[in-house]
């Protein structure tokens, strides 16, 4: 535990200096099995992160741990020294994962009851005659109707039947239902039969039932889509409301002043009071943190574009950051659902450290199936006697016994061994061959996976940095960037709580959508510009009730636009809100749409007409990005141990994290291996890696 | 020999690789026949026109991409290959389809030797047929637009005017059709990067041997699964409901399947003679009608590539509806290729019970209504497949209103989007409850979907399944037929199945509802609360 003292006395002396008027920045990121604390003390650029068990009967328990464990004495902590307080949360998303979400009841337009349950009616997997739907988390029997309708305009062709809404009323409360979604057709183009469904609603039911109007979740068309979205705040949000409101009163009555902040799944903060209100932004509020990292990590590294990998034990989350920005989509399925919302592209692949390697009629085949946390890899000693990519880690002398997840967990090398030399005889292997081999093939499906993702964005692998984290990126960052033709890795510092530290990077950010139907022929630039105007007008009274001051408020707009005919959009960029009024614009604006489909999809028509579907203004709120300091350098003797690279045993350095060299104090030479707490950082052969100002590993990759 | 490492990486290579080619496709093209309906299909082949990887929207254009460019060099001699070329080819007795689905297809050359190939598959909204979208009633090959022979679209590299211009005259929507070729381009010149990338990396010969390792795997995979099934003779059969042109005929569709050791044979050739009305495909598509079968039973889990399918083949009689020639009608060749399907699985399911279930509701159900939009006065086509009802297996329920076998991803249209696009309302869109044949487990239920329409227009009808609705399994129920009713409860309500270029008019109701999937065992057997909760969700009404 000697960081940890080193944390304690540091925090000790810090508050002997500054007294009162030190201030911490902190991010906390409660996952299934861990929390994460990063505190960052504004005075110094001290970064010190921590860790705790999850406490799931009251979570905040596990909150005061992590902190706690950064110092000796917990109470030496006030949390009226919290100048900011984030939080990630995955609240929402394991009611979901579990069904243990609200009682729902939707209602609908008369006619189109059944939507929901249709769900398209396409089919995931095309050979098996025995598919089903994901279970719809409303049954059909908790489905009712209103008549009313609107045309495709939003124009009124029947009134609402407001008796079907207040029966609704009355079953809710006669059956105990915890929330009402409310998806009438046609509602992105006028609300209003939902906000008076809704206005009806709340009159009756007051403030303990949740009311989830689909156009104040996802103002967009296709109903399906947006029913899901609705359901999903509705099923999710009164978890994710009272667990809001239950940290927010624990937190004050510890001395917390701040609001506490929620990350969203678009990457952007929110305070928790309009978390609660909108709860199904905060359904991937964990995972994301990590992208808005790699956002901070490319901004400090003066690069552009970054691929940030997130390797854990079971899954590898790839995401990117194109142009300094989050790769954020409007659209995403989770669980099966479609969710209709602004989130950060997380491409996750079933390649984890606990893939299984298994032979088949010959072959090698290394995933997807995982050994998970039970039994796990052989390694575990939990009784999994199947090889996966750990063990052939461990057999290959990649993983340092005595760093394995950060010392906690005893380490069954030879049971590693067994499973990769069975393994290996099936197949006429020599054991060694075959360790590397598995990791060989999973680096190189990570990478295809890779590839993918910027292929769909026109963009190539080799401009990118990849930044690694989480506990096993770092082990295969350097071989998936070498498959992908790319020179350069960053580890970043506390891999394994970078999710939380990207949260403290963050920015406040509100996405407002309006629907915008037109063909070219009958756009009219003025109207635009001034809908643009109101949209920022909207965007800047969001980002006010955040909180933020006025000289760090900033509105971006974009327009989503498609060819005639085509289904898919892209999102361009405007220069600002009064472009639309300018001369020349829908030449402009097909110019650059045609240069963005090429870029994106390698063609394009220029004579074809464009059509605009959708208003997008986004409101960020910037924090101060203060520099951080370097970690102090500690001193301990690096260990050698034997490593395999490309069949040879290599005498291996193994080195502490916390005592390489500092920035511009000289290289790391590879082979060498770097531990600490959370992580292990595999340098193979030929590669060099130096430590940057802001305590960054960069390792730069020779093929 | 190659090393298991180097076949399994360039493996999945080549599977990403068609991936990517599957994603450039379907995300820029321009009509919602591909990007929502999925309607298309990719392959990269290797110079002998084996699969290397494929990626499909459609499962009923497995494994058949590769007769386009197999016959174009049956054609024009292997040199014909020219680096920079693209090709095209709609021809139904070539690709097995209807002329709307065009593969486009060019040969990848590394260091100027030719590696293999990359193609696609698409649905083409309208290749100028009689009736804008395609006819219900073509009789002849004629009748259902242009058609074309192996062609060059793209010579060294550019574009073949003469041809774009044949297209363009040719087609009722010039520019959403040639932005769906440009798409296809676009699509395989991924894969010829692709395919480049993975062969400038390995090496030819490394890419070979892998090759050829991957396919062996494959091969002994499939065998042993067909090994396990027990020797015999399995037949079924069924009914076309008709041609479309003679209502009152159905047309026969039987199959054999003999099962000796490692090998399969199904024989097709007791079935219809090539019919007046455009329910006859080319012999390709049936082979991959079969192929669809022994990947549900047999292999769903094997990897899909040129050693797919070496334990099976397959019988059918030219001149028949599943082997048709010259000049017969192709517009509507999958409706009895779902059947056909349908069919190998009832054959087989007494001795693969693992898999099997009890039949689907059948068949795409196609509305499809053309007209002058009054809204705007221009020309629009809206063709829509219905979902339905799928069959029951041993432990479980069949599923409600599902896409049918013959497509997969195919996703239905929602009904802001119709409404915004096209003159009409949906003014019901519901499980069509009882449908679903009775047993210990019940098929699931069909779908009742009503349109009213707000302007003048042609409505064309392809409903099927009614003389052999879903048949059940093991004692279980058969699901209910489809059924469409214009203007239902009115002294005008009129029932039909199939019709082509009705003109119906602003207020008329269209009433659609599919079939429901057949039933698993006896019905008295059914767990009691599984009734209860068919009460409770309004999917049986008592």
């Amino acid at each position: 535990m000697g960081a940890k003292a080193v944390h304690a006395a540091h925090l000790r002396t810090a508050q002997t200096a500054y007294g009162a008027a030190m201030t911490f920045r902190v991010a906390m990121d409660i996952g299934g099995t861990f929390t994460d604390v990063v505190c960052y003390d504004e005075q110094t650029g001290a970064v010190l992160a921590s860790k705790a068990p999850t406490t799931p009967g009251d979570l905040a328990e596990g909150v005061f741990a992590a902190l706690g464990r950064v110092v000796d004495d917990p109470t030496l902590i006030s949390f009226s020294w919290i100048s900011f307080f984030v939080h990630g949360t995955t609240q929402g998303l394991n009611a979901l994962l579990e069904r243990k979400g609200a009682k729902v009841l939707l209602l609908t337009s008369a006619g189109a009851r059944d939507v929901y349950q249709i769900a398209r009616g396409n089919r995931e997997r095309m050979f098996d005659l025995r598919y089903r739907k994901p279970t719809p988390l409303v049954p059909r029997a908790d489905v009712m109707e209103a008549a009313g309708r609107l045309d495709w305009r939003g124009a009124e062709l029947e009134p609402l039947d407001e008796q079907a809404v207040r029966r609704a009323a009355q079953r809710v409360r006669a059956e105990g239902f915890d929330a009402v979604a409310v998806t009438l057709l046609f509602s992105f183009a006028n609300p209003a039969h939902e906000l008076r469904a809704g206005e009806i609603l709340r009159q009756e039911l007051g403030d303990d039932v949740l009311v989830v109007l689909s156009h104040e979740v996802a103002r967009e068309w296709r109903e399906y889509e947006r029913t899901s979205s609705a359901v999903l705040e509705a099923y999710a949000g009164p978890v994710v409301r009272t667990y809001l409101s239950r940290i927010e009163r624990r937190f004050a009555e510890r001395g917390l002043t701040v609001p506490v902040h929620v990350m969203q799944s678009s990457g952007g903060l929110v305070n928790a009071g309009f978390a609660m209100r909108r709860p199904l932004q905060t359904l991937l509020s964990g995972p994301v943190g990590g992208t808005m990292g790699g956002v901070a990590a490319a901004r400090l590294l003066g690069r552009a574009n970054a691929i940030c990998v997130d390797m854990g034990g079971t899954s590898f989350d790839v995401s990117l950051v194109v142009n300094g920005r989050p790769d954020v989509s409007a659209e995403a399925h989770i669980e099966g659902f479609p969710v209709l919302m602004p989130i950060v592209n997380l491409h996750t692949i079933g390649a984890g450290g606990g893939s299984i390697a298994y032979a088949e009629a010959g072959a090698l085949r290394v995933g997807p199936e995982s050994a998970g946390a039970v039994p796990g890899p052989a390694c575990y000693g939990r009784g999994g006697d199947r090889p996966t990519v750990t063990d052939a880690n461990v057999v290959l002398g990649r993983v340092d016994p005595a760093w394995f997840a950060g010392g906690l967990m005893e380490l069954d090398v030879e049971a590693a061994g067994t499973a990769v030399a069975t393994l290996a005889g099936t197949l006429g292997m020599d054991p060694l061959q075959l360790a590397e081999g598995v990791c060989d093939i999973a680096n190189a499906k990570m990478a295809q996976a890779i590839r993918t993702l910027t292929v769909e964005h026109g963009v190539e692998p080799r401009e990118f940095a990849l930044v690694a984290f989480g506990g096993a990126g770092a082990m295969h960052a350097v071989f998936i960037a070498r498959e992908l033709g790319i020179g350069e890795v960053v580890v970043p510092r506390f891999p394994g709580a970078f999710s939380a530290w990207g949260m403290l990077e963050a920015d406040v950010r509100r996405d407002l959508t309006h629907p915008y139907f037109r063909a070219q022929d009958d756009l009219d630039g003025g109207h635009l510009a001034a809908r643009l105007a109101e949209l920022e007008r909207d965007a800047m009274a969001a980002l006010d009730s955040q909180g933020v001051a006025h000289d760090r408020r900033r509105v971006e707009h974009a327009l989503d636009m498609r060819y005639e005919g085509q289904d898919y959009t892209l999102t361009i960029p405007l220069l600002d809100a009064t472009e639309p009024a300018s001369p020349g614009f829908l030449q402009a604006i097909a110019q650059r749409y045609a240069e963005a489909h090429t870029s994106r999809y390698g063609h394009a028509t220029p004579e074809a007409p464009v059509e605009f579907v959708m208003l997008r203004s986004t409101g960020f709120g910037t924090f101060p990005k203060a520099a951080t300091a370097a970690p102090a350098r500690e001193t301990h003797p690096p260990a050698v141990r034997d490593v395999i690279f490309d069949g040879q045993v290599h005498r291996t350095a193994v080195l502490r994290r916390s005592a390489l060299p500092g920035p511009l104090n000289g290289e790391v030479e590879g082979p060498a291996i770097v531990v600490e707490e959370t992580a292990t950082t595999v340098i193979p052969p030929g590669c060099l890696a130096t430590v940057d100002a802001n305590g960054f590993l960069i390792i730069k990759v020779t093929s | 020999m190659i090393d298991p490492v180097t076949t399994e990486i360039i493996r999945c290579a080549l599977l990403q690789a068609a991936e990517d080619m599957n994603t450039t496709l379907i995300r820029s093209s321009y009509t919602p026949v591909i990007y929502e309906a999925k309607d298309c299909a990719v392959a990269l082949l290797d110079r002998d026109h084996n699969v290397l990887g494929q990626s499909s929207g459609l499962p009923i254009f497995l494994g058949n991409l590769e007769v386009c460019t197999r016959e174009t060099e049956r054609m024009f001699g292997r040199d014909v290959w020219r680096e920079g070329d693209v090709w095209v080819l709609n021809d139904s007795y070539i690709g097995g389809t209807h002329l709307n689905d065009v593969t486009v297809y060019g040969p990848i050359f590394v260091g100027g030797e030719l590696v293999g190939f990359a193609a696609s598959r698409a649905h083409w909204l309208d290749m100028g047929s009689k009736d804008p979208g395609g006819s219900m009633d073509s009789t002849s090959i004629f009748q259902e637009g242009l058609r074309m022979g192996p062609m060059k679209i793209y010579e060294n590299g550019a574009p073949c005017r003469d041809l774009h211009e044949v297209i363009a005259r040719n087609v009722r929507f010039p520019h959403a059709t040639l932005g769906d070729m440009r798409a296809q381009v676009a699509c395989a010149m991924t894969g010829q990067r692709r395919l480049a990338e993975i062969v400038g990396r390995w090496g030819v010969e490394t890419v070979m041997a892998a090759r050829d390792e991957i396919f062996a795997q494959t091969e002994r995979l499939e065998r042993q699964a067909v090994a396990a099934i027990p020797d015999g003779t399995y037949t079924a059969g069924g009914y076309l409901d008709n041609d479309g042109i003679d209502l009152s005929t159905p047309l026969p569709v039987n199959v054999t399947v003999t099962v000796e050791g490692e090998r399969v044979h199904v024989d097709l050739t007791d079935c219809a003679d090539q019919a007046t009305g455009p329910v006859n495909c080319g012999a390709a598509q049936a082979v991959a009608a079969v192929r669809v079968a022994f990947k549900l039973l047999i292999s769903a889990d094997v990897p899909l590539n040129g050693g797919s399918f070496r334990p099976l083949d397959v019988a059918t009689r030219p001149g028949s509806m599943l082997a048709a020639r010259s000049p017969a009608a192709c517009q509507y060749y999958y409706s009895h290729l779902g059947l056909l399907i349908d069919l190998v699985v009832k054959a087989l399911a007494p001795v693969v019970p693992g898999r099997a279930a009890a039949a689907s509701y059948g068949d795409s159900l196609i509305v499809q209504f053309t007209g002058a939009d009054p809204r705007t006065g221009k020309l629009y086509v809206s063709q829509e497949a219905t979902v339905g009802g799928w069959g029951a297996w041993e432990g479980g329920d069949g599923e409600n209103c599902l896409i049918n076998n013959v497509n997969g991803s195919l996703r239905d249209m929602p009904i802001e989007v119709l409404e915004t696009l096209f003159p009409v309302r949906v003014t019901r869109y519901e499980v069509r409850p009882d449908t679903g044949g009775q047993g210990q487990w019940r098929g699931g239920n069909g779908v009742v979907r009503e349109y009213e329409f707000i302007g003048d227009t042609s409505l064309s009808l392809w409903f099927e399944r009614s003389v052999t609705p879903a048949w059940g399994l093991a004692g279980g129920a058969a699901g209910a037929p489809p059924r469409v009713t214009l203007n239902p409860g009115t002294p005008r309500q009129r029932e039909m199945l199939k019709v082509n270029a009705l003109p119906v008019s602003a207020g008329d109701v269209l009433r659609c509802e599919s079939g429901g999937g057949g039933g698993y065992g006896q019905a008295d057997l059914r767990d009691p609360d599984a009734v209860a909760d068919d009460l409770t969700q309004g999917m049986i009404t008592g």
